[in-house]
């Protein structure tokens, strides 16, 4: 016994020590490499849109969900620093350290969260592009890969100017703008030739797609370039937009305006490069919850309660014509009823609000702060409500459309050529006998831009139209008039300087006029 | 040391005897003292006729005769037994048997694989027993300790059934990694507190100092709790059955103070019609019951300890709590001459929990007063606003509740193969499993309604398994006593769960139980997307370790530690898998040498350990990809691989001095600094680079100095009452030494409504950790003639304040005012510290009166120093205009009349002293020493707990806040305890539960 017990204790030292070395973490819950996708059933579904197309490329498409219709992000910056959209402090309600305010007055924070996120998420989509490019890949996947990069790059290119042209996970210095917009234009013209010809795959890009970029990319041209405005940008930037228009493959004819935005819009006419929302395989869009009042949710019978944050300003919706379909289209105005036809209540309703708790929104904003009123600012219809939705909606949001390549081509027309040039002409009138306006006998500068706000409207675009207008400085509604040109770019997030500081290689520093 | 201690009663004893002499004296006892152990008589025992000076001593027999007053009442005591009281009336013989005492003979001290004699300590060592616990309504065995250990910081703020206590021992320890000490019950390192029931402690040590954690290593940071459960005993041959049982009523303590129904419409609210008193409605006086029967004995061979508790507890929430069964059983048996020992232990533990909605609580405080509950239809009152739900509708039409089920068990073997040298495996495992259920009515606007009611459920499995084997060596050479031990360690833990969320049941009359019945399940409707299934395995998490210690003692009175530990872990880089984990202790009785009059112990300690933390999540070395089949089904990478990940690595040194003076006055200080090298923590990286935005990472580096105090006095005597007074204080201050990326920072975030994007925390380097920063409030705007008063900024040359809003101080003097969130770190800003987070200084002061057979243990527990974000005023203080319409609103003291603008400043920073009598308990004790009657040591008591707060605190609790939750709203379900922030101390936010004062009555006898 004696023995028995001293030997098994010994042996069982010994076994212990010596079973038990291997320290080899063994990841059960996520995949350690990149797996390939077996199951080609896996993200489609059923419901309203179509599934992507299986081509591997999945990871780094999807990153154009991110930011693009959803709130303190890309959108976000995009939109409220503009004319066409605000957030009003509502009481005690979405002060949120008076960034939305100040987005709006544009006294633009290198803390801002809003416009971390944007340079998040467009980073996020150049790091699966490269981690996807690092791969044998296919002639036709590489190009794909490059012009969504480069699409990427692009808004970085727009919004903050002066990156790091990440192609791989190295380190990479900060480049100046125009080096960036040299690397966008080099790329999308290097994918081209193995780009496809025809209709694009859904979500994917074709040869339009990155023609579309191009033209938008040329017409910026100057900006991007910090160069006086130059003929030949915009000669090329007509091409890019005819070699799309004579594709044949794009028609605004007998496309309705509300059904390019609706929550059935998959492939729309019109439609060159989406971000292909869906409410259970392509989340992001939170449209009706930016927007519309908490009671709202009795409308549209929303499956969550909204968020009662954006609204247009009362100018921008006046610049609508009464008769003109997009109006109907793009705001939620009025007395709001639920779905037995019965008044909504907001039962904290403002003492100062002439409607009490019947809920109405009025186009006119009391004030931006602190107590803007709770039900007024007309409300972002445009893409438009499903009956019983959830947070996250089904419409496609369109990136590149056919509308917008028609207005850059009579843009760049008139830049080009006068404002009296014919064909600019005809291209903007396609665009108002579709919204069912009467066309314009001449064109300005100032109608222009007022045309293009109307038609793309909250697609993510007027800030970038302001400020090559020149019209970024200019006062309007509760934002004063600056002549501040460094506010052109947004600044460079503090927390990316912070995550790159001490250490050379990749080092950011501050855009110019910038703390 | 038991030498002395005995010398120096006889010395003390034969004082009195000569005192004695000029008693008055009447009758004469005499009798034989023996050991209820083995019936022998027991020499030395001192003998005293209380409330005298008489006494005596027995002889070398056990036999003692004394003379004594008439009525006179005889106390019997000797080190190593429980003291025994018998009224001897008018018997001549008194012949008594006394019960050894475990825990006073245990001079021996529980440390890492093995005991100490306490003198040969060389670190920072605390040890509680029994009579030192907390009394009164305790359901957690942490509770056991609050305020009782220097340095150990204990906060169950609002004392919700269901939620455990944070604790921290000397601070900060880490960032990243696990924050709550380690925990050893019966030698099983890891084990799990959930598994204990008080009634079953024998004793706990706190390792407090790395000297005496670093033969933990991991996870020996944050400090080490060792709890030595209670075992059976042979002496006296026979069974004995011991019952303890108490019922205890807890009331609400503290309301947040908010306005009537006539306030509310007077301050301009929209009168809705009703008047309730929405916080009574959700509050209750909360029933508590525990039964604990415990019975052992044995042979002499062989031990056991059975022990079964029964809890039933209500909190003040209604519908909170818990329904309990533990049983507990703890087997000794040795054989070969006592060469082997076996123990064996086992528990398990079935809780039934009723986790309520704390929300219900906040929405109490918030929802407006002249609301009905219900419409007169029946249904419900509710508005849809935003974050803003009826609190009775919460209670009453949803379910959360759950059960959990703990298993454990371990066997030790001990075998001695030569006298000098005994070898020990441990091996044990232990299981916890758990089962919860929510369901949310179709008609519940909280979570229910747009769901078509929501089920949820969640299960888990969590195993553990151990096993150990050391040797220990043993001997004395000359004047140096040796005692040396190594040992492998293997340590494996897996973790499983499944978690299924989804909607749109025909009814709610089976709740969670019929999830099939979901009509998302439907393909093709709208809903089907939201269902909600995750499964989760942990990988299989291994820790291995070697170690050793040696222990010399030269001459009794120099005592030397020595021990390493070489440690790997799964969860770190294949790098630096590897930790070494050394110690080192001094200790020198240095009464010894200096023979200093009426100094009985003088001890100098000094102690240095390096100890490790790992992180909690595991694969954070790893290079990830995630799937979703969301975002239209992709694999994504998701984290790039950190092969460097290593040890997060606290050193500490520690000095500590113990002191005894005339008998009577002892006590310990300890002085210590540690710093915490590699803490792990998530930082920002460039997104293009690693495919995340953040990473955890070896970030900082942060250091903690601090002093502990431990004074006791014992005892001074009124006539028949014995007063001994005990005080524990402790201080420590944290500073950020070093950190990855900005060198200075801000963290948390107010919240909505209308204060998201609102820091509340600085952390910068080279400075203290827990400073809550903002703008000063200065005043309120009193408008202009065209509404607003104009405050100069340099962003906006025309930022006016509206009448009633909040002008900020213009802190620098550069006569504009930059305070607005987004300026919190400009140079310019106009920001501060407010507060701190971590008091400077936490007391507690316990006294323990006895007269004849009552006895009275009075603790109070202080904190000074520390400030809270009172998050409730915060938000619904100011007269809000377009807020109090939504919300109700909060009144204190502290409001600013005319405030109408609800901003962060330090108008909402509060100092949070306090000083409470955190437990009161009157005992009665009915003494039958002869042993004749059935009944034993009957005990009766009355414990108040949180008898009362001085405060100058507004909000419902002024205990601190060590860690942040953040901001959650709307009904969005909590972030759970390992997402929270440990740099963001000090913000009380609004989902507290509310703090009982909880009355106890309690019996306990044996048989």
């Amino acid at each position: 016994m004696k023995n028995l017990v001293k030997y098994s204790l010994i042996t069982s030292l010994l076994l212990g020590g010596a079973a038990c070395t291997n320290l080899d973490e063994q990841i059960k819950g996520d995949f350690t490499k990149q797996e390939a996708l077996l199951n080609q059933g896996v993200g489609q579904k059923i419901n309203v849109n179509k599934a992507t197309p299986n081509d591997g490329l999945a990871g780094a498409f999807t990153r154009v969900l991110n930011g693009t219709a959803g709130h303190n992000s890309y959108f976000s910056v995009q939109e409220v620093s503009t004319d066409e959209a605000v957030i009003t402090q509502k009481g005690g309600d979405w002060f949120d350290g008076g960034i939305w305010l100040n987005m709006h007055k544009h006294s633009f924070n290198s803390t801002i969260g809003g416009i971390n996120n944007a340079w998040n998420d467009a980073n996020a989509g150049i790091f699966q592009c490269n981690d996807l490019l690092s791969k044998t890949q296919t002639a036709g996947n590489v190009a794909q890969l490059k012009t969504l990069r480069a699409y990427f790059f692009w808004r970085l290119l727009d919004v903050f100017g002066r990156v790091p042209l990440a192609t791989s996970t190295a380190k990479v210095p900060q480049s100046e703008r125009p080096v960036v917009y040299a690397f966008v234009e080099s790329e999308l013209l290097a994918a081209l030739p193995d780009l496809p010809s025809g209709k694009q795959e859904y979500g994917r890009f074709n040869k339009s797609g990155a023609y579309a970029l191009l033209a938008r990319l040329y017409l910026n041209a100057n900006i991007y370039k910090g160069t006086a405005p130059d003929n030949a940008d915009y000669d090329k930037a007509i091409a890019a937009a005819d070699a799309v228009i004579n594709s044949g493959l794009y028609t605004i004819t007998g496309n309705k305006y509300k059904d390019v935005f609706s929550p059935s819009n998959v492939e729309n006419a019109e439609h060159i490069f989406v971000a292909p929302f869906d409410e259970a395989t392509g989340q992001g869009m939170n449209l009706a919850q930016m927007t519309l009042h908490y009671p709202s949710q009795l409308t549209f019978r929303l499956a969550e309660q909204p968020w009662n944050g954006y609204s247009t300003l009362e100018e921008f919706y006046n610049s609508y014509e009464a008769t003109d379909e997009r109006k109907a289209n793009n705001f939620v105005v009025g007395p709001q009823v639920d779905l037995n036809g019965n008044q909504i209540l907001d039962l904290a309703f403002d003492k100062g609000d002439a409607d009490g708790a019947p809920i109405n929104y009025t186009p006119a904003i009391n004030m931006l702060a602190p107590n803007g009123s709770r039900q007024a600012g007309a409300r972002f219809g445009k893409f438009s409500f499903k009956l019983g939705q959830f947070q996250n909606m089904d419409n496609d949001y369109p990136l590149l459309r056919y509308g917008e390549v028609l207005l850059n081509k009579a843009e760049a027309l008139a830049r080009k050529n006068g404002y009296g040039d014919a064909t600019a002409l005809a291209l903007v009138n396609q665009i108002r006998t579709r919204a069912g306006v009467v066309p314009f006998g001449s064109l300005t500068e100032g109608t222009l831009l007022a045309e293009r706000g109307r038609e793309l409207f909250i697609e993510g675009l007027r800030r970038t139209d302001l400020i090559r207008f020149g019209a970024w400085g200019n006062a309007w509604w509760e934002k004063p008039a600056h002549s501040d040109a460094f506010k052109n770019l947004m600044p460079i997030p503090l927390e990316q300087i912070n995550a790159t500081s001490g250490d050379g290689a990749n080092k950011l520093t501050q855009n110019p006029g910038y703390q | 040391m038991t030498k002395l201690y005995l010398f120096v009663r006889r010395y003390l004893a034969v004082m009195m005897v000569f005192g004695a002499a000029s008693a008055f004296a009447q009758q004469s006892v005499s009798g034989k003292v023996t050991s209820s152990d083995d019936g022998s008589g027991i020499p030395g025992v001192n003998i005293l006729e209380k409330g005298t000076s008489n006494g005596t001593v027995t002889d070398s027999d056990g036999n003692y005769t004394i003379s004594i007053g008439v009525n006179a009442t005889l106390a019997f005591s000797f080190v190593g037994y429980t003291q025994q009281e018998v009224s001897v009336g008018s018997q001549t013989t008194v012949n008594v048997k006394m019960e050894s005492d475990v825990t006073s003979l245990s001079e021996v001290v529980v440390v890492g694989y093995g005991s100490q004699d306490k003198k040969e300590i060389t670190s920072s060592v605390v040890s509680l027993s029994t009579k030192e616990f907390n009394q009164g309504n305790v359901n957690d065995p942490t509770q056991l300790l609050q305020g009782k250990v220097a340095g150990l910081s204990i906060y169950n703020r609002g004392g919700d059934p269901n939620t455990g206590a944070v604790i921290r021992l000397r601070g900060i320890s880490t960032v990243g990694a696990n924050v709550q000490p380690l925990v050893v019950v019966d030698g099983v390192l890891g084990a799990s507190l959930d598994n204990i029931d008080p009634n079953d402690i024998e004793s706990i040590n706190v390792l407090k100092d790395g000297s005496a954690a670093a033969i933990y290593g991991s996870r020996g940071s944050s400090g080490v709790i060792l709890v030595t459960t209670k075992r059976g005993s042979s002496k006296g041959g026979g069974l004995s059955v011991t019952y303890n049982g108490y019922i205890a009523a807890a009331e609400v303590l503290n309301r947040v103070p908010i306005m009537s129904a006539s306030q509310f419409i007077a301050a301009g609210g929209n009168n809705l019609g009703g008047n309730t008193d929405w916080q009574k409605e959700v509050t209750r006086t909360g029933i508590t019951h525990v039964h604990n029967l415990g019975i052992s004995g044995g042979s002499q061979n062989t031990t056991f300890r059975l022990s079964t508790n029964i809890r039933e507890v209500q909190g003040i929430l209604k519908k909170s709590g818990f329904d309990q069964i533990n049983a507990r059983a703890n087997l000794t048996h040795s054989a070969l001459n006592d060469k082997l020992k076996i123990d064996v232990n086992m528990a398990f533990t079935n809780r039934n929990s009723n986790f309520s909605f704390t929300e219900a609580l906040r929405y109490a405080s918030l929802y407006n007063p002249t609301a009905p509950k219900r419409f007169p239809s029946g249904e419900f009152f509710q508005a849809i606003l935003f974050d803003n739900f009826n609190p009775v509708a919460i209670l009453d039409q949803n379910i959360n509740e759950g059960k959990r089920r703990n298993l454990n068990y371990n066997a030790k073997i001990d075998y001695s193969i030569i006298d000098d040298l005994t070898l020990t495996v441990n091996f044990g495992q232990q299981y916890e499993n758990v089962l919860n259920g929510e369901y949310y009515s179709r008609n519940s606007l909280f979570r229910g309604l747009n769901r078509g009611g929501l089920a949820r459920r969640y299960t888990s499995e969590k195993s553990f398994t151990l096993f150990e084997a050391y040797a220990t060596y043993t001997k004395q050479f000359g004047k140096i006593d040796l005692s040396a031990n190594a040992g492998y360690s293997f340590q494996q833990d897996n973790f499983e769960d499944i978690f299924i969320s989804l909607g749109n049941f025909p009814n709610d009359a089976l709740g969670y139980n019929a999830l099939e019945q979901s009509g998302d399940l439907l393909t093709g409707i709208t809903g089907a997307n939201n269902i909600n299934i995750q499964s989760n395995t942990s990988p299989t998490n291994k820790i291995i370790a070697q170690f050793a210690r040696i222990s010399l003692t030269y001459d009794k009175a120099i005592f030397f530690n020595a021990s390493v530990r070489n440690e790997g872990s799964t969860k770190l880089g294949a790098n630096n898998r590897y930790g070494l984990f050394p110690a080192l202790g001094l200790g020198v009785d240095l009464n010894r040498y200096l023979q200093i009059q009426k100094i009985d112990n003088l001890k100098l300690r000094v102690g240095y350990g390096v100890t490790g933390s790992l992180p909690n999540d595991a694969g954070l070395a790893q290079e990830l990809y995630t799937y979703s089949n969301q975002n239209g089904g992709a694999i994504t990478k998701a984290r790039a691989a950190n092969a460097n990940l290593r040890w997060e690595e606290k050193r500490e040194t520690n000095i500590g001095l113990d002191f005894s003076i005339g008998g009577k006055f002892s006590g310990s200080i300890d002085v210590y600094s540690r710093n915490v090298k590699d803490f792990v923590s998530s930082v920002p990286v460039p997104f293009a680079q690693f495919g995340a935005d953040r990473q955890f990472q070896n970030a900082g580096s942060l250091s903690t100095t601090g002093f502990e105090f431990n004074l006791n006095y014992d005892a001074i005597q009124f006539g028949q009452v014995r007063w001994t007074p005990g005080l524990v204080l402790s201080s420590y201050k944290s500073t950020l030494e070093s950190i990855v990326g900005a060198p200075v920072q801000v963290r948390s975030n107010f919240g909505a409504p209308g204060q998201n994007s609102t820091p509340l925390i600085r952390v910068a380097v080279g400075e203290e950790i827990g400073q809550i920063w903002g703008p000063v409030f200065n005043r309120v705007s009193a408008g202009g003639s065209d509404g607003k008063e104009q405050v100069r900024d340099q962003n906006d040359p025309n930022k006016g304040v509206a009448a009633g809003g909040v002008i900020f101080a213009d802190l620098n003097g550069d006569g504009q005012v930059l305070a607005e969130p987004g300026s919190a770190l400009n140079p310019n800003g106009d920001y501060r510290k407010l507060g701190s987070g971590i008091p400077t200084m936490e007391i507690g002061w316990r006294n323990q009166l006895s007269y004849k057979n009552w006895d009275l243990n009075v603790f109070f527990r202080s904190a000074f120093g520390h400030s809270l974000v009172n998050s409730f005023r915060g938000f619904y203080e100011p007269l809000d205009a377009g807020a109090i319409n939504s919300y109700n609103r909060v009144i204190t003291s502290k409001a600013v009349a005319g405030l109408t603008e609800a901003k962060f400043s330090s108008l909402y920073v509060e100092k949070a002293d306090f000083f409470k009598l955190d437990n009161a308990t009157l005992g009665y004790t009915v003494k039958r020493s002869n042993s004749n009657g059935t009944l034993k040591n009957i005990r009766l008591y009355f414990s108040v707990q949180n008898a009362f707060v001085i405060t100058s605190y507004t909000g419902i609790d002024p205990e601190p806040v060590l860690q942040d939750p953040g901001a959650f709203d709307n009904g969005a379900f909590a972030p759970t305890v390992g997402e929270q922030d440990v740099l963001a101390p000090g913000i009380d936010r609004r989902n507290s539960y509310f703090t009982p004062r909880t009355f106890t009555f309690g019996l306990s006898f044996g048989l």
